[in-house]
């Protein structure tokens, strides 16, 4: 045994921490390491079980529900048949609405995507889309916790607690799950929670983003915080001389006791708190970001500023480390004003999403990080009130980039008008399992036990979709 | 099982071909079948439908054609010459929501051809070979009958019988049975119990365990004086009368019967009069209420005679029980709700009492445990016969609201909230009427527009719907007069009772046959029977809390042993099935549960024997020979160093800074909130805002919970939870290190700790009394004085950057530290 190994990374976190090298100590340089760091702690990297082809995730989820045959799924039948009666109304007839947007095709793969996502659609070449995902339920609440849980029936762990605990996280001074601004409502905290599994591998919420969630438009972006993350009275110098102190209190328990985990793990688990509250700031403050950078995304544009600065907090948490980042976006609930609203949603986010899409790739992230795009569920090809879309459950669209997606490419279809999925359908179980496949993870064997069973993200369903991989 | 690529499997079919079967089919048929049919089956059906198959779905074989006719679970897949009743023809065309089969991807339009094609031939099939290998593997999946009798062999279901206290070797070491049962396993092992706890550390775990609060120096100064024998039962039975006892095991409890004041799920509105049961279960726990009646309070409350108003009132508040768990308000299909509602009170109920998961049989038989599919719906026949109250209003996302039980003023209960006088009452009244008007008005509208083929404004309406909802819930909280009501959640008998059908895969559209009301057979041999009359809801508890139920009294007490241990004699505390974990220890357990019921299923009284005993005062320090044997002390060689559960942690930082309210508020803020969605937004505000009350009785909205509660593994509120978790991370040390609340109570501690001493060393002392309950070592003064000379020199170093003055912080950062710290955090 060479005795060097036994000097741990643990102890190099220790030291550095508790003398003054932890101001120099910087996250931002750790992302890269992969390797085993902590290996007591659950949050430490795992092996997935076969060569994954994506290590990070950024989810951007749009509650609400965006219409897909005014984005990307494109239907010429529909135009052609404007206004006649669907026969599918919920009160009186319902006449078939042409999407108000034009699409065309772009990139050397020919996609069609419409007008409304111009920047989105020059990435056409990086984008899988899937036209043919379908869901259970045409209810908002519901279906966003599918989406998220794989079931609204039963109180289930997300896809990102999934992640977390089948991955762990490289970088162990930052949460490994990060949900900025989720809503409260529609399943709230059910939608990064943990449910059985260890509380641990919960989402970490970053900002308040309720303020915004009965109002027009959900999500926050500008002040992005992580819960007690700052100490508003104490200087640095001071709160770490109050931290030693109870560090020492800490090893004389610890001492006394002989042999005690759990004191251990506090000692551990405040040194971490210390660092994140000097790194998470860091991560989170894009001051210095330059100029063109921050164009990219669109901050600084009245309308772009707030989704794009959350792309670039969701980019430089990966960036940093974070194995699962997501960001909600809303409200795309477009019963009505869908001409004016939809067009205003697409706005806010087409330039900040195509921003990332770039910068990931500048930075040689994209191949590894797969981003996805998509809501609860669709909307239905003809009208309500004349400027507005009802629920559609049976057929919508997702996209996914980068981390080993096949792109140019175009997954399933629906029917002639966009009501229902009917080729190479993928329900949201098969899109769970095709998401955990890519991050390298078996579906059917990322199991945990609770109450004498083995669960899974997927239930007994779920199938991966090897068409989307490249 | 490996499972065969179809190809191999298509060969394999195919050589099982005998000459004699090919005999009877021509040339074209036979031909048809190999080309068109049997490639198809081959490629798309066999994976999950031939004897080979990892796992054959629906009990269907397609693999020979004597199973094809026999068909699955569903009936005969093929009945050569008639479409209609082919099954197969159904499913390969989709026609079937449940049935859509391949599952992946429906066949083209031209095999789907082929195969009517086929079926009006006459179906004709070569293959014959595989049948013998096909109805092997057909037995072998086919419904296996649960053999209840067999079942019962399995621990938990045989009734507890008290053991012999048993012979141990170090005779002088027991001062109870408990302690011999525990050292008779130790020994076996070769464990050796540690030391006994030092008298400072049991007093101030004694005082955690029973009241969740840490003793005060005088209480400890006292316990040390005292050196009578019984000094130690003394101070456990003065901890037992406290009413800080019921606020702590009532809250154990809570946990156990998912206790919150929300919907929960996808619509997570309020429910307002949630706290009523909370406040039951806590005088329960005070009064001392013998556990078999809590049981029947809790199922059949309203069933059972009463002495007064006030009894038969509480009585009925107790069934909240039932009443208070997540539902699905935003699901269409009302039979739908109903199933999800009864299989939530199901799984809570058999969870709660018997650790049992019946709830796993409610789409199929029970995989694991001798529960037939049958038994969940005889049990789910009680539950739909009676009505679950729980309020809420009508919204856009709420599809079921109910309503809730009104005790009336003669109950003599608290309403929780404010009345209103009789004009504001009026005015709720017309606001009412006027909404009421408007919506005839546009639905009339509506139907018009309809009728006219032209578009309805279902927004509007929609809109109406719930303002009136709001409004209706707020008229009905109040008495003609605007004096408020007494309103409580909880379960009502129905007119007529049902039985219920059973529902395939527990789906409202699949409903079979009907089995009459009744339990879980395996439990109980002779259930009590139910009357033709009521919903069963009284025999329910009966048979709950029936001394002959073998799993009842030893689920409660391994949860005591888990309260005061912080491990169960049964680790899996929800769950002792077949998959859940064998006790470590079953004559402990099996004694704890006989002794339990014979001292009247007074859960005092089992405290007070366990307390006493020799195992729960022993010290809870590491023994390197024991810790190899026996790492995890499952055995109870030691006791285990357990954290203060969340709300422990905030009421000892409120206690230790003076800042404690030590009396129960009125109600709760949940019912002061308000109804529907201004009640929810108002919650939000309410849950940052400082209380000073017990924990206890802080607001607990599904999936809102107080921070101060979630960050340390506060149980989740939907979920029956008897073994917390456990946890350490990062952001608990944020909220103790950072939290202006935290700080707050730092900167109270601080200023009672100055006050207290003449110098420094004696308040450093005095701090360290407060918090640990013990006086400052001399290494703890030297580590204080470091504190404050470096601290001091922080703050120089700070002013003169111009920074901000943070000396007056010295004591306050101290304190804060004290309140941070492992020994604050954990008991020894």
């Amino acid at each position: 045994m060479n005795p060097d190994l036994g000097f741990s990374r643990r102890h190099f976190l220790q030291s550095t921490s508790s003398g003054f090298g932890y101001l120099a100590f910087s996250a931002l340089s750790t992302w890269a390491a992969d390797e085993p760091a902590i290996s007591a702690s659950p949050l430490a990297p795992k092996q997935p079980h076969f060569a994954p082809r994506a290590k990070r995730v950024i989810f951007l989820c749009m509650k609400g529900a965006p219409s897909h045959v005014d984005t990307f799924d494109y239907k010429p039948q529909l135009i052609k048949d404007n206004g006649k009666d669907s026969g599918r109304g919920r009160g009186g007839p319902a006449l078939l609405l042409a999407s108000p947007w034009k699409f065309s095709q772009h990139g050397r793969s020919g996609l069609y995507i419409s007008e409304l996502f111009p920047e989105v659609a020059k990435h056409a070449d990086d984008l899988c889309l899937i036209n043919s995902m379908h869901t259970d339920l045409p209810n908002h609440p519901q279906a966003f916790v599918q989406m998220h849980t794989g079931t609204a029936q039963f109180i289930r762990p997300s896809l990102g607690a999934w992640a977390l605990y089948g991955l762990g996280t490289q970088n162990q001074n930052l949460p490994g799950f990060i949900t900025m601004d989720p809503p409260p409502n529609n399943g709230g905290a059910r939608n990064y929670g943990s449910a059985f599994l260890p509380a641990i591998y919960q989402g970490t919420k970053i900002g308040s983003g309720f303020p915004g969630q009965f109002g027009r438009r959900g999500g926050g972006g500008a002040e992005e915080t992580i819960s007690n993350i700052k100490n508003e009275r104490f200087t640095t110098e001071a709160q770490r001389t109050q931290l030693d102190f109870v560090q020492t209190l800490n090893r004389a328990k610890m001492q006394q006791d002989g042999y005690n985990p759990q004191v251990e793990g506090v000692i551990e688990s405040y040194e971490l708190a210390f660092r994140m509250q000097n790194i998470a700031p860091q991560v989170l403050d894009i001051s210095k970001e330059t100029e063109a950078t921050k164009k990219l995304y669109g901050i600084g544009d009245q309308t772009t500023d707030a989704f794009g600065k959350q792309c670039l907090h969701a980019r430089r948490m990966i960036e940093a480390g974070v194995r699962f980042v997501e960001i909600a976006q809303g409200n795309w609930d477009q019963h009505r004003n869908l001409r004016a609203d939809l067009e205003k949603n697409c706005n806010e986010i087409d330039k900040p999403i195509a921003g990332l899409l770039a910068d990931l790739k500048s930075r040689g992230l994209l191949k590894d990080t797969l981003v996805i795009w998509g809501g609860e569920f669709g909307r239905t090809p003809h009208a309500q009130g004349g400027d507005g879309r009802d629920h559609n459950n049976t057929g919508f669209s997702m996209w996914m980039a980068g981390g080993g997606v096949k792109g140019g490419t175009k997954i399933g279809a629906t029917d002639e008008y966009g009501y229902e999925a009917i080729d190479n359908k993928v329900h949201i179980h098969d899109w769970h399992a095709t998401v955990l496949a890519l991050l390298g993870l078996d579906h059917e064997k990322l199991t945990y036990r609770y109450a004498g069973r083995d669960f899974r993200l997927t239930d007994v369903s779920g199938r991966v979709v090897k068409e989307m991989f490249s | 099982m490996k499972l065969l690529a179809p190809s191999l499997l298509y060969i394999a079919a195919f050589s099982t071909l005998t000459a004699a079967d090919v005999n009877k089919l021509t040339d074209e048929q036979l031909n048809f079948f190999e080309r068109k049919i049997r490639p198809v089956l081959a490629d798309t059906c066999y994976e999950c439908h031939a004897a080979t198959a990892k796992k054959v779905k629906g009990g269907l074989l397609l693999d020979s054609k004597e199973s094809a006719l026999r068909g699955g679970d569903n009936g005969p897949a093929v009945v050569p010459g008639k479409l209609e009743e082919s099954l197969i023809i159904r499913a390969i065309k989709w026609a079937d929501k449940d049935m859509e089969m391949p599952p992946k991807k429906k066949l083209s339009d031209a095999v789907i051809a082929d195969f009517e094609a086929w079926i009006k031939m006459g179906a004709p099939d070569p293959r014959g070979g595989s049948v013998e290998g096909a109805a092997s593997a057909s037995a072998k999946w086919k419904k296996k009958e649960i053999n209840i009798e067999e079942g019962r062999k399995h621990w938990a279901y045989q009734l507890p019988v008290k053991p012999a206290p048993p012979a141990v070797k170090n005779i002088d070491w027991p001062k109870s049975d408990i302690d011999k049962l525990v050292l008779s396993k130790l020994e076996e092992k070769n464990l050796r119990p540690v030391r006994d706890a030092e008298k400072r550390d049991l007093i101030r775990r004694a005082t955690f365990d029973l009241t969740g609060l840490p003793p005060t120096p005088d209480e400890v100064k006292a316990f040390l004086a005292d050196s009578s024998t019984d000094s130690f039962a003394n101070a456990v039975d003065g901890l037992l009368a406290s009413d800080h006892f019921g606020e702590h095991w009532g809250r154990h409890w809570l946990d156990v019967a998912r206790y919150a004041e929300s919907a929960g799920k996808d619509v997570n509105v309020l429910y307002p009069f949630a706290w009523r049961y909370r406040d039951w279960v806590i005088e329960a726990f005070n009064k001392g209420l013998p556990y078999n009646e809590f049981i029947k309070q809790q199922i059949a409350g309203d069933l059972m005679p009463f002495k007064d108003v006030l009894d038969q009132s509480k009585k009925i508040v107790a069934t909240g029980f039932l009443a208070i768990g997540s539902k699905p308000l935003n699901e269409r299909n009302p039979k739908q709700f109903q199933l999800e509602v009864t299989d939530e009170q199901i799984d809570t109920l058999s969870q709660a009492f018997l650790a049992t998961t019946v709830a796993c049989a409610r789409c199929h038989d029970h995989k694991f445990d001798p529960i037939p599919q049958k038994d969940y719906y005889a049990l789910a026949g009680i539950l739909m016969s009676s009505e679950t109250l729980y309020g809420t209003n009508r919204a856009v996302q709420n599809n079921h609201p109910s309503d809730l039980i009104d005790l009336g003023k003669e109950s003599g209960m608290s309403p929780g909230f404010e009345g209103i006088n009789a004009s504001e009452r009026a005015a709720l009244d017309q606001r009412l009427t006027t909404l009421n008007t408007t919506r005839t008005e546009k639905t009339r509208e509506a139907f018009a527009a309809r009728s006219a083929g032209k578009e309805t404004n279902l927004l509007q309406l929609l809109a109406l719907r719930e303002q009136l909802g709001n409004s209706e819930a707020k008229v009905n909280r109040y008495e003609k007069n605007g004096d408020p009501r007494i309103l409580t959640m909880g379960v009502y008998d129905r007119k007529y009772p049902v039985n219920s059908a059973i529902y395939s895969r527990g789906d409202a559209t699949q409903p079979g046959e009907t089995v009459p009301r009744g339990f879980v057979q395996v439990v109980l041999k002779d259930a009590p029977k139910i009357t033709a009359k009521g919903s069963g809801r009284m025999e329910l508890a009966q048979w709950l809390s029936a001394e002959q139920n073998p799993l009842t009294a030893r689920v409660m007490t391994n949860r005591i042993w888990r309260w005061l241990f912080g491990r169960g004699i049964v680790s899996s505390m929800d769950n002792f099935g077949t998959t859940g974990e064998k006790p470590v220890n079953p004559e402990l357990l099996d004694y704890l549960a006989v002794r339990f019921m014979e001292n009247g299923w007074s859960v005092k009284k089992m405290i007070r024997e366990i307390m006493l005993s020799r195992t729960y005062q022993l010290a809870s320090v590491h023994a390197p020979t024991n810790f190899l044997l026996d790492p995890e002390n499952t055995l109870n060689w030691r006791m285990n160093s357990k954290p203060l559960p969340a709300e422990s942690l905030r009421d000892a930082m409120l206690f230790v800074s003076g800042k404690l309210d030590p009396y129960p508020p009125d109600g709760s803020v949940v019912c002061r909130a308000g109804e529907g969605r201004e009640g929810m937004i108002k919650m939000f505000q309410v849950v940052s805002q400082p209380q000073y009350y017990r924990s206890a009785y802080l607001p607990i909205v599904r999936d809102q919970l107080p921070e101060t509660l979630s960050l340390f593994d506060f149980a989740d509120a939907s979920l029956v939870t008897g073994d917390r978790e456990s946890t350490n991370v990062p952001s608990q040390g944020l909220y103790l290190m950072n939290n202006a609340f935290v700080q707050k109570l730092s900167d109270d501690m601080a200023r009672r700790v100055y006050e207290s001493g003449k110098d420094n060393a004696e308040r450093v002392t005095n701090a360290y009394q407060l918090a640990y309950g013990r006086p400052a070592t001399q290494n703890d003064q030297a580590a204080s004085r470091a504190f404050f000379s470096n601290y001091l020199l922080d703050a120089n170093k700070a002013k003169a950057k111009k920074g901000p003055d943070i000396s007056i912080y010295a004591w306050s950062a101290f304190c804060q530290a004290l309140m941070a710290s492992a020994e604050f955090r954990y008991l020894n």
